[in-house]
């Protein structure tokens, strides 16, 4: 790779024209390479794009859902969704407003139907504070360090900026994009912050798989003998059992703790990785084995360098387009099978919210007979089939860049 | 031959052992037991250790395998349930039956229309029929399967709604009133009920095996004797179908083991949100009942038939294919 050669590694960046050159003189480097068909690939580029802002909308959640993620209402559940307008009574442009939404029984189905007041406009505002003790949060980047670390460190920055909110002093009239939920919980909001668990629970997932994939793959291939017979029976028993069952066996061990949300999500990262590691050490194993009789990896063993050596510095390094491209490709697998735990209640646990949770409300609390017109719960799924598409296709697109038999 | 498929069947057996044992592992190290539910009884405080010695759950775990797979070994056993107190083979084998009525019919379905796709976006490569396939495939494999179930639910109850009728059910297996039906209505609303199920997991296979389908038929139109063929001047038809279609259709009987498992676990999420009285619903009521030995056999149980499945592709593999010879 260009970014691992030493001369890339000392000084500042480069320029561009700089780096061309040197490209040129020793001929273009895998990445370079696989850079560059990447970007002939639209589709790959386009599904980049998406995913990139699907990425960054959960990152900045706190600041774009107007409300914050535990917020509920009992009073309010499975409000359609809000309609903003932006054109006045008499068609002219305005700035947006909203009018709020009346609840009433019907007394003939008992059935609760809802109702636009027209009576008083609501306008819009954007970058809106919100002081309340719930409605502060820790900005992003912080964010991502641990509760824990950050009370020891004592990183206590907040922010109370949100992107949008209801010109109402009250507070009474809310504004919910996409309707609420059975407690009354903003959809948009909650589409928001469960992408955080739902799309990164894969990357870490696959990271993972492919972590313990290499490491067991690699000990296979390299020592040979009772290791190698051990690890792929392994592989096998565990390829044996249906995958669906033993996942939710699995997750089952953790579920009658009660455990709290941050504890849950690393474990569904190791579960999720305990089924998906065997391919991967397969492939490994046969790549080690072919790769460890390779002239550059005797003279590694003549030179005498260690076998731990020889494996992490001169054997794994060879596999990595290949782990690139599994990973890739692993990770809109690791979406859906995370989205099937929680949808079936052995996955994230509320408070905490993910996509597939997030549709279990669908299946368990509407009933059948609500699901009929009640569409915007579905909205999650929707998410779903997004973020899985668009990393088959980005997946496609650095398979495409990574095998030489598949350039144009 | 013989000693082919002697040896390959004696090879299920340590991994069955493993697997079953890894299962056992995996139910143990989850933390209580059945009998922690009655942990806080007000009456009587020992009611829990009491039927732990009962149901024999105060044993360390390995010694309770060994018993559990003699059982099974002996006398095809597969122990009691704690929650029905019943026979488990009893207990699982209606909930089997219902479910291979789903996942038999899809499997079929599956390879009826996979095969066709495939072969007609391999021989029309990178025509505008082959791109739409090729679209509608990548859509096929993003779609969460429970997720098309309940949007087919939804799409069961927006219909009655505005029509008053039901096109299809709203889940189950059969009409409330079934055991009042004749023999001819009873199948007739059996097949009535299966229609959306049956659709959701047929969609959701498709994409796979059709792609699988196509990626073989054209490993096979690149090779040399297919080349050889087209230059002794035979038709592009007899190529396609003589030549071609029939070795690539090899390897996809040799897959559809390997395919199983998809499609178990695939139909199993339909069961549940379609409330179709097969395994899945029962083994997850038994996961969270820590109903070991219901759990225990189903997990062997799809392990032998996943285990089965693929011996019989292999061998079947071996059977078409004359270059396989052992």
């Amino acid at each position: 790779m260009a970014t691992q050669t030493p001369q890339t590694q000392t000084g500042a960046a480069p320029s561009r024209r700089a780096r061309a050159a040197r490209a040129e003189r020793q001929g273009a480097s895998l990445s370079t390479i696989a850079w560059k068909q990447f970007r002939q690939h639209p589709l790959a580029r386009g599904a980049l794009l998406i995913l990139g802002i699907l990425y960054t909308a959960a990152a900045f959640a706190d600041f774009l859902a107007p409300y914050p993620e535990r917020y509920i209402n009992t009073n309010n559940t499975f409000q359609p969704p809000t309609q903003v307008h932006f054109r006045d009574e008499d068609g002219r442009w305005s700035r947006p407003y909203i009018y709020p939404m009346k609840k009433s029984l019907d007394l003939q189905t008992f059935q609760t139907v809802w109702e636009v007041d027209t009576s008083q406009k609501y306008y819009l505002k954007f970058f809106v504070r919100r002081e309340g003790i719930r409605d502060r949060y820790v900005p992003f980047p912080v964010s991502l360090i641990p509760l824990k670390l950050r009370q020891t460190w004592d990183i206590r920055p907040t922010a109370t900026l949100h992107l949008f909110g209801v010109d109402d002093p009250t507070d009474r009239v809310k504004v919910h994009l996409w309707g609420t939920d059975d407690l009354g919980g903003d959809v948009f909001g909650k589409v928001l912050f469960g992408a955080r668990i739902s799309l990164t629970i894969g990357i870490l997932a696959s990271l993972v798989a492919i972590a313990i994939g290499m490491l067991m793959g690699g000990l296979a291939g390299f020592y040979g003998g009772w290791l190698d017979e051990l690890i792929l029976r392994l592989v096998e028993a565990i390829d044996a059992i249906p995958s669906l069952f033993l996942l939710l066996t699995l997750s089952a061990v953790f579920y009658p703790l009660g455990l709290p949300s941050s504890v849950v999500f690393p474990l569904i990262v190791v579960v999720l990785s305990l089924i998906g590691w065997g391919g991967v050490a397969r492939t490994i194993r046969a790549q080690v084995l072919s790769l460890k009789e390779r002239d550059f990896a005797v003279a590694a063993k003549a030179a005498g360098a260690s076998n731990w050596r020889i494996i992490r510095a001169h054997l794994l390094p060879q596999t990595l387009s290949y782990v690139i491209v599994v990973m890739s490709l692993a990770i809109p697998g690791f979406i859906l099978t995370e989205a099937v735990l929680s949808f079936f209640g052995l996955g994230i646990q509320p408070p905490a919210t993910s996509w597939g949770l997030m549709l279990n409300t669908a299946q368990s609390f509407v009933g059948v007979s609500g699901l009929g017109d009640r569409w915007w719960i579905f909205i999650p799924g929707i998410f779903i089939f997004v973020s899985v598409l668009t990393w088959n296709l980005l997946g496609d697109g650095l398979r495409d860049a990574f095998d030489p038999r598949s350039r144009r | 031959m013989f000693v082919f498929i002697v040896r390959r069947v004696l090879n299920l057996i340590p991994t069955f052992l493993l697997a079953t044992f890894l299962a056992w592992f995996v139910i143990e190290i989850a933390p209580g037991d059945f009998a922690s539910q009655f942990a806080f009884d007000q009456v009587d405080p020992n009611k829990a250790q009491r039927i732990r010695e009962v149901l024999g759950l105060n044993q360390p775990w390995p010694i309770r395998y060994l018993y559990w797979l003699r059982n099974l070994v002996t006398n095809f056993d597969l122990g009691t349930s704690m929650v029905s107190k019943g026979d488990v083979t009893t207990l699982i084998y209606p909930r089997m039956v219902n479910s291979f009525w789903l996942l038999l019919p899809a499997t079929v379905l599956t390879f009826l229309i996979a095969i066709p796709i495939g072969v007609y976006s391999a021989v029309r490569k990178y025509s505008i029929g082959d791109r739409v396939l090729t679209v509608f495939s990548l859509i096929g494999l993003a779609v969460p399967n429970f997720f098309l179930a309940l949007l087919v639910l939804a799409f069961a109850v927006y219909f009655y709604q505005s029509n008053g009728w039901f096109l299809i059910p709203t889940g189950g297996m059969t009409s409330s009133n079934y055991s009042q039906l004749s023999l001819w209505q009873q199948v007739l609303d059996r097949g009535w009920h299966l229609i959306a199920p049956l659709l959701v997991v047929t969609l959701s296979s498709l994409a796979t095996t059709s792609r699988i389908m196509r990626g073989e038929m054209l490993e096979v139109m690149g090779q040399d004797y297919i080349r050889t063929a087209k230059a002794k001047g035979l038709s592009e038809n007899v190529v396609t179908y003589k030549h071609a279609f029939r070795n690539a259709v090899v390897v996809i009987i040799a897959t559809i083991g390997g395919l199983l498992p998809g499609l178990i676990s695939g139909a199993g999420t339909v069961e549940f949100v379609m409330r179709w009285p097969g395994i899945t619903p029962l083994f997850i009521s038994s996961i969270f009942a820590q109903d070991v030995y219901v759990v225990m056999a189903l997990l062997t149980v799809l392990t032998l038939f996943l285990m089965i499945g693929n011996l019989l592709s292999d061998l079947a593999l071996a059977l078409v294919d004359p270059r396989i010879r052992y």
